[in-house]
Protein backbone atom coordinates (compact mmCIF):
# COMPACT_ATOMS: atom_id res chain seq x y z
CA UNK A 1 0.00 0.00 0.00
CA UNK A 2 2.71 2.25 0.98
CA UNK A 3 4.70 1.23 -1.98
CA UNK A 4 1.99 2.35 -4.33
CA UNK A 5 1.52 5.44 -2.75
CA UNK A 6 5.06 6.61 -3.21
CA UNK A 7 4.78 5.11 -7.19
CA UNK A 8 1.83 7.60 -7.39
CA UNK A 9 3.25 10.15 -6.08
CA UNK A 10 6.21 9.56 -8.60
CA UNK A 11 4.09 9.25 -11.61
CA UNK A 12 1.90 12.37 -10.45
CA UNK A 13 5.19 14.29 -10.04
CA UNK A 14 6.53 13.18 -13.26
CA UNK A 15 3.12 13.75 -14.96
CA UNK A 16 2.94 17.91 -13.42
CA UNK A 17 6.24 18.24 -14.18
CA UNK A 18 5.59 17.25 -17.74
CA UNK A 19 3.41 20.17 -18.10
CA UNK A 20 6.75 22.46 -17.65
CA UNK A 21 9.04 21.20 -20.01
CA UNK A 22 10.61 23.12 -22.39
CA UNK A 23 8.73 22.29 -26.56
CA UNK A 24 11.92 21.60 -28.60
CA UNK A 25 11.46 22.64 -32.22
CA UNK A 26 13.83 22.10 -35.03
CA UNK A 27 13.01 22.71 -38.28
CA UNK A 28 12.16 20.02 -40.77
CA UNK A 29 15.69 19.81 -42.58
CA UNK A 30 17.65 20.79 -39.42
CA UNK A 31 21.40 19.28 -39.57
CA UNK A 32 21.22 18.30 -36.27
CA UNK A 33 18.57 16.44 -34.49
CA UNK A 34 17.66 15.71 -31.04
CA UNK A 35 18.12 11.88 -30.28
CA UNK A 36 17.96 12.19 -26.26
CA UNK A 37 17.42 15.04 -23.50
CA UNK A 38 17.45 13.97 -19.55
CA UNK A 39 16.04 16.46 -17.43
CA UNK A 40 17.41 15.26 -14.35
CA UNK A 41 17.27 17.42 -11.39
CA UNK A 42 14.70 19.88 -12.73
CA UNK A 43 11.85 20.67 -10.51
CA UNK A 44 9.26 22.96 -10.51
CA UNK A 45 8.27 24.17 -6.87
CA UNK A 46 5.78 26.87 -5.53
CA UNK A 47 7.55 30.35 -3.94
CA UNK A 48 5.08 32.58 -2.28
CA UNK A 49 2.81 33.81 -5.47
CA UNK A 50 4.78 32.77 -8.21
CA UNK A 51 6.26 29.26 -9.45
CA UNK A 52 9.78 28.90 -9.90
CA UNK A 53 10.83 26.63 -12.52
CA UNK A 54 14.68 25.40 -12.25
CA UNK A 55 14.88 23.31 -15.55
CA UNK A 56 18.82 21.29 -15.94
CA UNK A 57 18.23 19.89 -19.92
CA UNK A 58 20.98 17.71 -21.10
CA UNK A 59 20.30 17.48 -24.62
CA UNK A 60 22.24 14.72 -26.99
CA UNK A 61 22.37 15.74 -30.69
CA UNK A 62 23.30 14.34 -33.58
CA UNK A 63 25.35 15.83 -36.67
CA UNK A 64 23.29 14.58 -39.71
CA UNK A 65 24.83 16.75 -42.23
CA UNK A 66 27.53 15.43 -44.30
CA UNK A 67 29.75 18.20 -43.06
CA UNK A 68 31.67 18.87 -39.77
CA UNK A 69 29.76 20.88 -37.15
CA UNK A 70 32.08 24.18 -35.84
CA UNK A 71 29.29 25.53 -33.39
CA UNK A 72 25.58 26.00 -32.54
CA UNK A 73 23.56 28.22 -31.56
CA UNK A 74 19.79 27.38 -29.81
CA UNK A 75 17.47 30.08 -29.19
CA UNK A 76 15.45 29.82 -26.08
CA UNK A 77 12.41 31.83 -25.65
CA UNK A 78 9.81 32.58 -22.57
CA UNK A 79 7.11 34.47 -24.26
CA UNK A 80 4.79 34.23 -20.93
CA UNK A 81 7.47 35.04 -18.80
CA UNK A 82 9.42 37.72 -20.66
CA UNK A 83 7.82 38.28 -23.89
CA UNK A 84 10.34 41.38 -24.34
CA UNK A 85 13.23 39.31 -24.43
CA UNK A 86 15.20 36.08 -25.20
CA UNK A 87 18.21 34.12 -24.25
CA UNK A 88 20.55 31.88 -26.47
CA UNK A 89 23.11 29.23 -25.53
CA UNK A 90 25.76 28.55 -27.87
CA UNK A 91 28.88 25.74 -28.06
CA UNK A 92 31.84 27.09 -30.15
CA UNK A 93 34.81 25.23 -30.97
CA UNK A 94 33.55 21.77 -31.94
CA UNK A 95 34.16 19.18 -33.99
CA UNK A 96 31.35 16.84 -34.89
CA UNK A 97 31.83 15.23 -37.50
CA UNK A 98 28.80 13.79 -39.82
CA UNK A 99 26.48 11.25 -37.88
CA UNK A 100 28.44 11.80 -34.66
CA UNK A 101 26.74 13.03 -30.94
CA UNK A 102 27.43 16.01 -28.99
CA UNK A 103 26.16 16.76 -25.89
CA UNK A 104 24.20 20.52 -25.46
CA UNK A 105 23.46 21.02 -21.47
CA UNK A 106 20.90 24.62 -21.03
CA UNK A 107 20.11 25.62 -17.36
CA UNK A 108 17.94 28.27 -16.70
CA UNK A 109 15.17 29.54 -14.11
CA UNK A 110 12.10 30.80 -14.88
CA UNK A 111 9.87 32.56 -12.06
CA UNK A 112 6.31 33.08 -13.83
CA UNK A 113 3.01 33.63 -12.08
CA UNK A 114 1.14 31.40 -10.26
CA UNK A 115 -1.75 30.71 -12.72
CA UNK A 116 -0.10 30.16 -16.09
CA UNK A 117 -1.22 28.97 -18.76
CA UNK A 118 -0.32 25.37 -19.45
CA UNK A 119 1.19 25.63 -22.49
CA UNK A 120 5.33 24.86 -22.31
CA UNK A 121 6.90 27.66 -20.56
CA UNK A 122 9.99 27.54 -22.40
CA UNK A 123 10.72 26.43 -26.13
CA UNK A 124 14.30 25.89 -28.16
CA UNK A 125 14.76 26.66 -31.41
CA UNK A 126 17.50 26.16 -33.60
CA UNK A 127 19.40 29.43 -34.61
CA UNK A 128 22.54 28.67 -36.53
CA UNK A 129 24.99 25.85 -37.25
CA UNK A 130 28.08 26.42 -38.68
CA UNK A 131 30.71 24.11 -40.46
CA UNK A 132 34.05 23.95 -40.52
CA UNK A 133 33.77 25.30 -44.39
CA UNK A 134 32.38 28.28 -42.79
CA UNK A 135 29.21 27.73 -44.41
CA UNK A 136 26.38 27.99 -43.00
CA UNK A 137 22.73 26.82 -41.77
CA UNK A 138 19.74 28.68 -39.59
CA UNK A 139 17.55 31.49 -39.44
CA UNK A 140 20.21 33.66 -37.94
CA UNK A 141 17.68 36.03 -35.98
CA UNK A 142 20.19 36.44 -33.67
CA UNK A 143 23.03 36.78 -35.35
CA UNK A 144 24.65 33.93 -34.86
CA UNK A 145 25.99 33.60 -38.44
CA UNK A 146 28.06 36.55 -37.27
CA UNK A 147 29.16 35.05 -33.66
CA UNK A 148 29.78 31.98 -34.79
CA UNK A 149 32.21 32.79 -37.26
CA UNK A 150 34.21 35.00 -35.36
CA UNK A 151 34.33 32.88 -33.05
CA UNK A 152 35.90 30.09 -35.32
CA UNK A 153 38.14 33.13 -36.38
CA UNK A 154 39.20 33.13 -32.47
CA UNK A 155 39.69 29.38 -32.41
CA UNK A 156 42.10 29.12 -36.00
CA UNK A 157 44.34 32.01 -35.03
CA UNK A 158 44.54 30.78 -31.60
CA UNK A 159 45.30 26.85 -32.78
CA UNK A 160 47.77 28.25 -35.23
CA UNK A 161 49.31 30.65 -32.67
CA UNK A 162 50.09 27.76 -30.12
CA UNK A 163 51.12 25.29 -32.97
CA UNK A 164 53.58 27.72 -33.83
CA UNK A 165 55.06 28.07 -30.35
CA UNK A 166 55.63 24.20 -30.47
CA UNK A 167 57.12 24.56 -33.72
CA UNK A 168 59.59 27.18 -32.29
CA UNK A 169 60.62 26.15 -29.21
CA UNK A 170 59.17 22.37 -28.73
CA UNK A 171 56.18 21.67 -26.06
CA UNK A 172 58.17 23.73 -23.02
CA UNK A 173 57.28 26.83 -24.98
CA UNK A 174 53.55 25.53 -25.34
CA UNK A 175 53.78 24.87 -21.48
CA UNK A 176 55.12 28.32 -20.12
CA UNK A 177 52.70 30.08 -22.86
CA UNK A 178 49.48 28.52 -20.92
CA UNK A 179 50.94 28.59 -17.76
CA UNK A 180 50.79 32.40 -18.62
CA UNK A 181 47.69 32.48 -19.78
CA UNK A 182 46.59 30.27 -16.80
CA UNK A 183 47.75 33.12 -14.72
CA UNK A 184 46.25 35.42 -16.76
CA UNK A 185 42.92 34.20 -16.41
CA UNK A 186 43.20 33.90 -12.66
CA UNK A 187 43.87 37.75 -12.49
CA UNK A 188 40.86 38.62 -14.68
CA UNK A 189 38.97 41.55 -13.71
CA UNK A 190 35.35 40.85 -13.57
CA UNK A 191 32.24 43.20 -12.76
CA UNK A 192 28.43 42.63 -12.06
CA UNK A 193 26.80 44.32 -14.75
CA UNK A 194 23.25 45.51 -15.88
CA UNK A 195 22.11 47.02 -18.82
CA UNK A 196 19.05 48.91 -19.82
CA UNK A 197 18.02 50.09 -23.17
CA UNK A 198 17.23 53.30 -23.70
CA UNK A 199 18.14 54.10 -19.69
CA UNK A 200 19.42 56.97 -17.81
CA UNK A 201 21.42 57.78 -15.55
CA UNK A 202 19.58 56.69 -12.07
CA UNK A 203 22.84 58.07 -9.52
CA UNK A 204 22.79 61.81 -7.77
CA UNK A 205 26.38 62.40 -8.74
CA UNK A 206 25.92 64.59 -11.75
CA UNK A 207 26.51 63.26 -14.86
CA UNK A 208 29.42 64.57 -17.14
CA UNK A 209 30.83 63.90 -20.45
CA UNK A 210 33.51 61.95 -21.15
CA UNK A 211 35.91 61.64 -24.16
CA UNK A 212 36.83 58.49 -25.53
CA UNK A 213 40.93 57.67 -25.86
CA UNK A 214 41.42 54.97 -28.39
CA UNK A 215 43.66 52.07 -28.83
CA UNK A 216 44.89 52.06 -32.46
CA UNK A 217 45.91 49.05 -33.92
CA UNK A 218 48.39 48.79 -36.65
CA UNK A 219 46.36 46.39 -38.82
CA UNK A 220 42.79 47.74 -38.02
CA UNK A 221 41.00 48.13 -41.27
CA UNK A 222 38.87 50.77 -39.17
CA UNK A 223 40.16 54.31 -37.82
CA UNK A 224 38.46 55.40 -34.68
CA UNK A 225 38.54 59.46 -34.86
CA UNK A 226 36.27 60.52 -31.62
CA UNK A 227 33.69 59.65 -29.35
CA UNK A 228 32.31 60.33 -26.50
CA UNK A 229 29.97 58.78 -23.41
CA UNK A 230 28.14 60.20 -20.41
CA UNK A 231 29.69 58.67 -17.16
CA UNK A 232 28.04 59.54 -13.72
CA UNK A 233 29.36 57.39 -10.90
CA UNK A 234 29.36 54.24 -12.08
CA UNK A 235 27.39 54.34 -14.76
CA UNK A 236 28.01 54.52 -18.77
CA UNK A 237 25.80 55.97 -21.15
CA UNK A 238 24.63 56.38 -24.47
CA UNK A 239 28.22 55.81 -25.77
CA UNK A 240 28.54 58.21 -29.41
CA UNK A 241 31.54 58.08 -31.87
CA UNK A 242 32.72 58.45 -35.24
CA UNK A 243 35.11 55.60 -37.23
CA UNK A 244 36.64 55.84 -40.76
CA UNK A 245 36.84 53.01 -43.37
CA UNK A 246 40.98 53.25 -43.94
CA UNK A 247 40.58 49.79 -45.64
CA UNK A 248 39.87 49.34 -49.50
CA UNK A 249 37.06 47.61 -49.32
CA UNK A 250 33.53 48.13 -48.11
CA UNK A 251 32.72 47.78 -44.96
CA UNK A 252 28.96 46.22 -43.19
CA UNK A 253 29.33 45.63 -39.84
CA UNK A 254 31.34 46.73 -37.05
CA UNK A 255 32.39 46.50 -33.22
CA UNK A 256 34.69 48.77 -30.66
CA UNK A 257 35.65 47.51 -27.46
CA UNK A 258 34.49 49.99 -24.56
CA UNK A 259 37.48 49.73 -22.04
CA UNK A 260 36.57 51.64 -18.12
CA UNK A 261 39.21 53.10 -15.78
CA UNK A 262 37.91 53.99 -12.19
CA UNK A 263 39.43 56.79 -10.04
CA UNK A 264 41.99 54.12 -8.46
CA UNK A 265 43.62 53.38 -12.25
CA UNK A 266 41.64 49.74 -12.46
CA UNK A 267 40.45 49.27 -16.14
CA UNK A 268 38.09 46.63 -17.34
CA UNK A 269 36.46 45.74 -20.34
CA UNK A 270 32.86 47.09 -20.07
CA UNK A 271 31.02 45.86 -23.25
CA UNK A 272 31.48 46.37 -27.16
CA UNK A 273 29.62 48.75 -29.09
CA UNK A 274 28.44 47.38 -32.52
CA UNK A 275 27.07 49.02 -35.80
CA UNK A 276 25.67 47.93 -38.80
CA UNK A 277 26.50 50.21 -41.18
CA UNK A 278 27.78 50.38 -45.15
CA UNK A 279 31.29 52.29 -45.08
CA UNK A 280 32.33 52.14 -48.20
CA UNK A 281 36.73 53.21 -48.48
CA UNK A 282 37.72 56.31 -47.02
CA UNK A 283 34.09 57.19 -45.47
CA UNK A 284 33.18 58.18 -42.19
CA UNK A 285 30.27 57.43 -39.65
CA UNK A 286 28.65 57.97 -36.79
CA UNK A 287 27.78 55.35 -34.36
CA UNK A 288 25.45 56.08 -31.60
CA UNK A 289 24.02 53.61 -28.55
CA UNK A 290 20.98 54.77 -26.43
CA UNK A 291 21.54 52.28 -23.66
CA UNK A 292 22.79 52.47 -20.07
CA UNK A 293 25.44 50.25 -18.53
CA UNK A 294 25.71 50.02 -14.63
CA UNK A 295 28.52 48.35 -12.77
CA UNK A 296 26.13 47.51 -9.09
CA UNK A 297 29.02 47.36 -6.49
CA UNK A 298 28.04 44.33 -4.05
CA UNK A 299 30.54 45.33 -0.92
CA UNK A 300 33.36 47.31 -1.22
CA UNK A 301 34.63 50.70 -2.89
CA UNK A 302 32.02 51.78 -5.33
CA UNK A 303 32.90 52.51 -8.90
CA UNK A 304 33.69 55.49 -10.05
CA UNK A 305 34.14 55.82 -13.85
CA UNK A 306 36.66 58.39 -14.66
CA UNK A 307 38.09 57.56 -18.09
CA UNK A 308 37.42 55.57 -21.29
CA UNK A 309 39.05 53.69 -24.00
CA UNK A 310 37.64 52.39 -27.51
CA UNK A 311 39.69 49.85 -29.61
CA UNK A 312 38.45 48.47 -32.48
CA UNK A 313 37.50 44.28 -31.47
CA UNK A 314 35.82 43.16 -35.13
CA UNK A 315 35.15 44.27 -38.96
CA UNK A 316 32.81 41.77 -41.00
CA UNK A 317 33.76 43.44 -44.65
CA UNK A 318 31.03 43.65 -47.31
CA UNK A 319 32.14 40.42 -49.13
CA UNK A 320 31.63 38.53 -45.79
CA UNK A 321 35.04 38.28 -44.93
CA UNK A 322 36.42 39.35 -41.42
CA UNK A 323 39.49 41.00 -39.64
CA UNK A 324 39.86 40.48 -36.01
CA UNK A 325 42.47 41.72 -34.01
CA UNK A 326 45.71 39.10 -34.23
CA UNK A 327 47.96 37.70 -30.96
CA UNK A 328 50.42 40.43 -31.62
CA UNK A 329 48.01 43.18 -30.95
CA UNK A 330 46.61 41.27 -28.18
CA UNK A 331 49.66 41.58 -26.48
CA UNK A 332 49.71 45.43 -25.90
CA UNK A 333 49.78 45.58 -22.31
CA UNK A 334 46.33 47.81 -22.17
CA UNK A 335 44.33 45.27 -23.92
CA UNK A 336 46.37 42.10 -22.24
CA UNK A 337 44.68 43.39 -18.94
CA UNK A 338 41.73 43.63 -20.02
CA UNK A 339 41.08 41.10 -22.65
CA UNK A 340 40.06 37.40 -21.29
CA UNK A 341 41.44 35.20 -23.37
CA UNK A 342 39.40 33.59 -26.32
CA UNK A 343 36.75 30.40 -25.56
CA UNK A 344 39.40 28.34 -27.97
CA UNK A 345 42.32 29.08 -25.69
CA UNK A 346 40.24 28.25 -22.39
CA UNK A 347 39.20 24.97 -23.77
CA UNK A 348 42.99 24.43 -24.22
CA UNK A 349 44.01 25.35 -21.21
CA UNK A 350 41.20 23.01 -19.69
CA UNK A 351 42.75 20.13 -21.74
CA UNK A 352 46.06 20.70 -20.24
CA UNK A 353 44.71 20.53 -16.79
CA UNK A 354 42.88 17.99 -16.88
CA UNK A 355 44.93 16.06 -19.79
CA UNK A 356 48.45 17.63 -19.55
CA UNK A 357 50.59 18.72 -22.07
CA UNK A 358 50.97 15.73 -24.68
CA UNK A 359 47.01 15.28 -24.91
CA UNK A 360 47.11 19.57 -25.52
CA UNK A 361 49.35 18.73 -28.44
CA UNK A 362 47.07 16.05 -29.83
CA UNK A 363 44.63 18.04 -29.03
CA UNK A 364 46.30 20.87 -31.52
CA UNK A 365 47.28 18.61 -34.33
CA UNK A 366 43.89 17.37 -34.87
CA UNK A 367 43.28 20.46 -36.69
CA UNK B 1 -9.87 10.91 -3.43
CA UNK B 2 -8.36 13.16 -5.52
CA UNK B 3 -6.14 16.09 -4.19
CA UNK B 4 -6.43 19.60 -4.92
CA UNK B 5 -3.64 20.49 -7.50
CA UNK B 6 0.16 22.63 -5.86
CA UNK B 7 -1.45 25.32 -7.49
CA UNK B 8 -5.03 25.44 -5.34
CA UNK B 9 -3.10 24.70 -2.38
CA UNK B 10 -1.45 27.66 -2.68
CA UNK B 11 -3.73 30.26 -3.72
CA UNK B 12 -5.58 28.38 -0.33
CA UNK B 13 -2.74 29.39 2.04
CA UNK B 14 -2.29 33.10 0.58
CA UNK B 15 -6.33 33.50 1.01
CA UNK B 16 -6.60 34.07 -3.11
CA UNK B 17 -9.00 31.34 -3.60
CA UNK B 18 -12.64 32.28 -4.48
CA UNK B 19 -15.68 31.46 -2.47
CA UNK B 20 -16.74 28.27 -3.56
CA UNK B 21 -13.12 26.58 -4.36
CA UNK B 22 -12.22 27.85 -0.96
CA UNK B 23 -14.91 26.36 0.96
CA UNK B 24 -14.36 23.01 -1.15
CA UNK B 25 -10.35 23.33 -0.80
CA UNK B 26 -10.65 23.72 2.68
CA UNK B 27 -13.02 21.16 3.23
CA UNK B 28 -10.77 18.68 1.55
CA UNK B 29 -7.50 20.16 3.79
CA UNK B 30 -9.78 19.78 6.81
CA UNK B 31 -9.95 15.97 6.15
CA UNK B 32 -6.03 14.93 4.93
CA UNK B 33 -3.19 15.55 7.01
CA UNK B 34 -1.02 15.16 3.75
CA UNK B 35 -3.05 18.36 1.94
CA UNK B 36 -2.99 20.30 5.59
CA UNK B 37 0.75 20.00 5.83
CA UNK B 38 1.39 21.35 2.56
CA UNK B 39 -0.79 24.35 2.86
CA UNK B 40 0.63 24.75 6.71
CA UNK B 41 4.46 24.72 4.76
CA UNK B 42 3.33 27.28 2.30
CA UNK B 43 1.73 29.42 4.98
CA UNK B 44 5.50 29.40 6.81
CA UNK B 45 6.71 30.09 3.22
CA UNK B 46 4.98 33.16 2.98
CA UNK B 47 5.22 34.68 6.29
CA UNK B 48 8.93 33.59 5.82
CA UNK B 49 9.07 35.97 2.62
CA UNK B 50 6.70 38.71 4.21
CA UNK B 51 9.65 38.89 6.63
CA UNK B 52 12.67 39.11 4.04
CA UNK B 53 10.42 41.38 1.48
CA UNK B 54 10.18 43.82 4.98
CA UNK B 55 14.04 44.25 4.89
CA UNK B 56 15.97 46.13 2.35
CA UNK B 57 17.09 43.32 -0.62
CA UNK B 58 20.32 44.19 -1.10
CA UNK B 59 20.67 44.29 -5.04
CA UNK B 60 17.36 47.12 -4.57
CA UNK B 61 18.94 50.62 -6.01
CA UNK B 62 16.71 52.70 -3.50
CA UNK B 63 18.44 55.75 -5.09
CA UNK B 64 16.72 54.87 -8.52
CA UNK B 65 13.46 54.33 -6.08
CA UNK B 66 14.12 58.01 -4.39
CA UNK B 67 14.45 59.47 -7.31
CA UNK B 68 11.70 58.35 -9.05
CA UNK B 69 9.44 59.57 -6.52
CA UNK B 70 11.02 62.87 -6.04
CA UNK B 71 10.51 63.15 -9.58
CA UNK B 72 6.73 62.43 -9.41
CA UNK B 73 6.33 64.68 -6.27
CA UNK B 74 8.17 67.39 -8.65
CA UNK B 75 5.40 66.72 -11.59
CA UNK B 76 2.65 66.46 -9.23
CA UNK B 77 3.64 70.38 -7.66
CA UNK B 78 4.47 71.65 -11.60
CA UNK B 79 1.00 70.38 -12.16
CA UNK B 80 -0.91 71.58 -9.32
CA UNK B 81 0.43 74.59 -9.87
CA UNK B 82 -0.02 74.58 -13.36
CA UNK B 83 -3.86 73.78 -13.05
CA UNK B 84 -4.45 76.33 -10.37
CA UNK B 85 -3.33 79.01 -12.98
CA UNK B 86 -5.65 77.38 -15.29
CA UNK B 87 -8.23 77.52 -13.33
CA UNK B 88 -8.41 81.29 -12.09
CA UNK B 89 -9.99 82.95 -14.28
CA UNK B 90 -12.88 80.66 -14.38
CA UNK B 91 -13.43 80.81 -10.61
CA UNK B 92 -15.09 84.21 -11.11
CA UNK B 93 -18.46 84.26 -10.36
CA UNK B 94 -18.67 80.65 -9.36
CA UNK B 95 -19.63 79.95 -5.72
CA UNK B 96 -17.81 80.04 -3.22
CA UNK B 97 -18.78 77.09 -1.46
CA UNK B 98 -18.69 74.98 -4.05
CA UNK B 99 -15.34 75.20 -4.13
CA UNK B 100 -14.83 74.66 -0.60
CA UNK B 101 -16.66 71.48 -0.76
CA UNK B 102 -14.63 70.11 -3.32
CA UNK B 103 -11.59 70.98 -1.32
CA UNK B 104 -12.76 69.08 1.64
CA UNK B 105 -13.66 65.91 -0.27
CA UNK B 106 -10.23 65.76 -1.83
CA UNK B 107 -8.43 66.60 1.56
CA UNK B 108 -10.24 64.00 3.46
CA UNK B 109 -9.71 61.37 0.69
CA UNK B 110 -5.65 62.63 0.65
CA UNK B 111 -6.15 62.19 4.24
CA UNK B 112 -7.96 58.29 3.92
CA UNK B 113 -5.18 57.48 1.45
CA UNK B 114 -1.97 58.58 3.41
CA UNK B 115 -3.15 57.07 6.61
CA UNK B 116 -3.43 53.76 4.41
CA UNK B 117 -0.48 54.16 3.00
CA UNK B 118 1.94 55.21 6.03
CA UNK B 119 0.69 52.45 8.16
CA UNK B 120 1.10 49.50 5.66
CA UNK B 121 4.62 50.96 4.61
CA UNK B 122 7.17 48.99 6.01
CA UNK B 123 9.90 50.49 8.38
CA UNK B 124 12.77 51.13 5.60
CA UNK B 125 10.59 52.15 2.62
CA UNK B 126 9.13 54.93 5.09
CA UNK B 127 12.29 56.37 5.54
CA UNK B 128 13.44 56.31 1.88
CA UNK B 129 10.38 58.26 1.19
CA UNK B 130 11.19 60.53 4.29
CA UNK B 131 14.78 61.58 2.73
CA UNK B 132 13.31 62.03 -0.41
CA UNK B 133 10.96 64.24 0.87
CA UNK B 134 13.83 65.95 2.46
CA UNK B 135 15.38 66.04 -0.86
CA UNK B 136 12.38 67.66 -2.25
CA UNK B 137 12.43 70.21 0.09
CA UNK B 138 15.75 71.48 0.27
CA UNK B 139 16.27 70.95 -3.58
CA UNK B 140 14.92 74.13 -5.81
CA UNK B 141 11.11 73.50 -6.05
CA UNK B 142 10.07 73.29 -10.11
CA UNK B 143 13.57 71.99 -11.58
CA UNK B 144 12.79 70.11 -14.61
CA UNK B 145 13.46 66.46 -14.20
CA UNK B 146 16.28 65.99 -16.31
CA UNK B 147 15.85 62.26 -17.42
CA UNK B 148 12.89 59.95 -18.47
CA UNK B 149 12.03 57.05 -15.79
CA UNK B 150 12.35 54.07 -17.46
CA UNK B 151 8.88 52.20 -17.25
CA UNK B 152 7.88 48.60 -15.42
CA UNK B 153 7.98 47.34 -18.71
CA UNK B 154 11.05 48.14 -19.37
CA UNK B 155 13.39 45.08 -20.17
CA UNK B 156 16.57 44.83 -17.73
CA UNK B 157 20.06 42.33 -18.59
CA UNK B 158 22.02 41.53 -15.62
CA UNK B 159 25.23 39.23 -15.57
CA UNK B 160 26.61 38.51 -12.09
CA UNK B 161 28.48 35.55 -10.55
CA UNK B 162 26.14 32.55 -11.22
CA UNK B 163 23.20 33.74 -13.77
CA UNK B 164 22.51 35.83 -16.16
CA UNK B 165 19.09 37.03 -15.81
CA UNK B 166 16.48 38.40 -18.40
CA UNK B 167 13.94 40.68 -16.08
CA UNK B 168 10.52 42.21 -17.55
CA UNK B 169 8.04 43.61 -15.16
CA UNK B 170 8.67 40.99 -12.25
CA UNK B 171 9.12 38.44 -13.82
CA UNK B 172 12.66 36.48 -14.72
CA UNK B 173 14.36 34.06 -17.42
CA UNK B 174 18.17 33.32 -16.01
CA UNK B 175 20.45 30.69 -18.01
CA UNK B 176 22.27 29.41 -15.23
CA UNK B 177 26.42 29.12 -15.07
CA UNK B 178 29.12 28.17 -12.78
CA UNK B 179 31.27 30.13 -10.21
CA UNK B 180 34.48 29.95 -11.88
CA UNK B 181 37.03 32.54 -12.52
CA UNK B 182 37.11 31.43 -16.35
CA UNK B 183 33.34 32.66 -16.84
CA UNK B 184 33.85 35.72 -19.36
CA UNK B 185 31.03 38.92 -19.51
CA UNK B 186 30.26 40.29 -22.63
CA UNK B 187 27.75 42.88 -23.16
CA UNK B 188 26.37 44.42 -26.21
CA UNK B 189 25.00 48.20 -26.28
CA UNK B 190 23.29 46.75 -28.81
CA UNK B 191 20.96 45.27 -26.05
CA UNK B 192 22.26 41.79 -25.34
CA UNK B 193 24.51 39.87 -22.70
CA UNK B 194 26.58 37.60 -22.36
CA UNK B 195 28.56 34.97 -20.42
CA UNK B 196 30.92 32.60 -22.08
CA UNK B 197 32.50 29.77 -19.80
CA UNK B 198 34.00 26.04 -20.33
CA UNK B 199 31.49 23.47 -19.32
CA UNK B 200 33.41 21.06 -16.52
CA UNK B 201 31.19 17.65 -17.96
CA UNK B 202 31.74 18.20 -21.92
CA UNK B 203 34.65 20.37 -22.14
CA UNK B 204 32.71 22.68 -24.61
CA UNK B 205 32.91 26.18 -25.13
CA UNK B 206 29.64 27.64 -23.65
CA UNK B 207 28.24 31.10 -23.80
CA UNK B 208 24.78 31.80 -22.42
CA UNK B 209 23.21 35.15 -23.79
CA UNK B 210 19.73 36.98 -23.15
CA UNK B 211 18.69 39.76 -25.64
CA UNK B 212 16.28 42.43 -24.92
CA UNK B 213 13.01 43.11 -27.17
CA UNK B 214 14.66 45.40 -29.87
CA UNK B 215 17.61 42.99 -31.04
Amino acid sequence: MRSSSVLGLILWSSAAFAGVLPKIDLPKDSPVAVIASDYGESSETARGGAMLLDLHAALTLRNSSQRRIRGITLLVTAQEVTPGGKGSVTVTSLDVGPFETFPLHIDLRLLRPLQASSAAPVQIGLDGVLFDDLSFYGSDKLGSRRTLTLSEFEARRDRKYFKSLVAEGGPERLRREILESMDHSAHFPTLDVQMVRGGRATNFEPEKQVQFAFLRLPDSPVDPMGGMARIAGNEARAPRLEVKNRSDRPIRYLEIGWILEDHGGRQFLAGSVPAELNLAPGQKSQILENATLKFPTRGGTPLAIEAMTGFVSSVEFADGSMWIPSRADLGVPQLQRVMAPSGEEQRLIQIYRKKGLAALIAELNKF
Amino acid sequence: MKHPNQVQLALLAGGDLGLWDRWRTGRHVSGCASCAGEVQALRTTREQVREVTAELPENLNWNQLAEEMTANVRVGLAAGEAIARFDKPSLVGRPRHLGWNAAMVVACATVVFGAAFWINLPRPQMDHLLSALKRVRTERIGKLVQHPVAGTEDVMLEASSLSLDLSQNGRTLSLMHPHSDAVTVSVSMRGSMGVRYVDADTGQVTTNKVYDAEQ
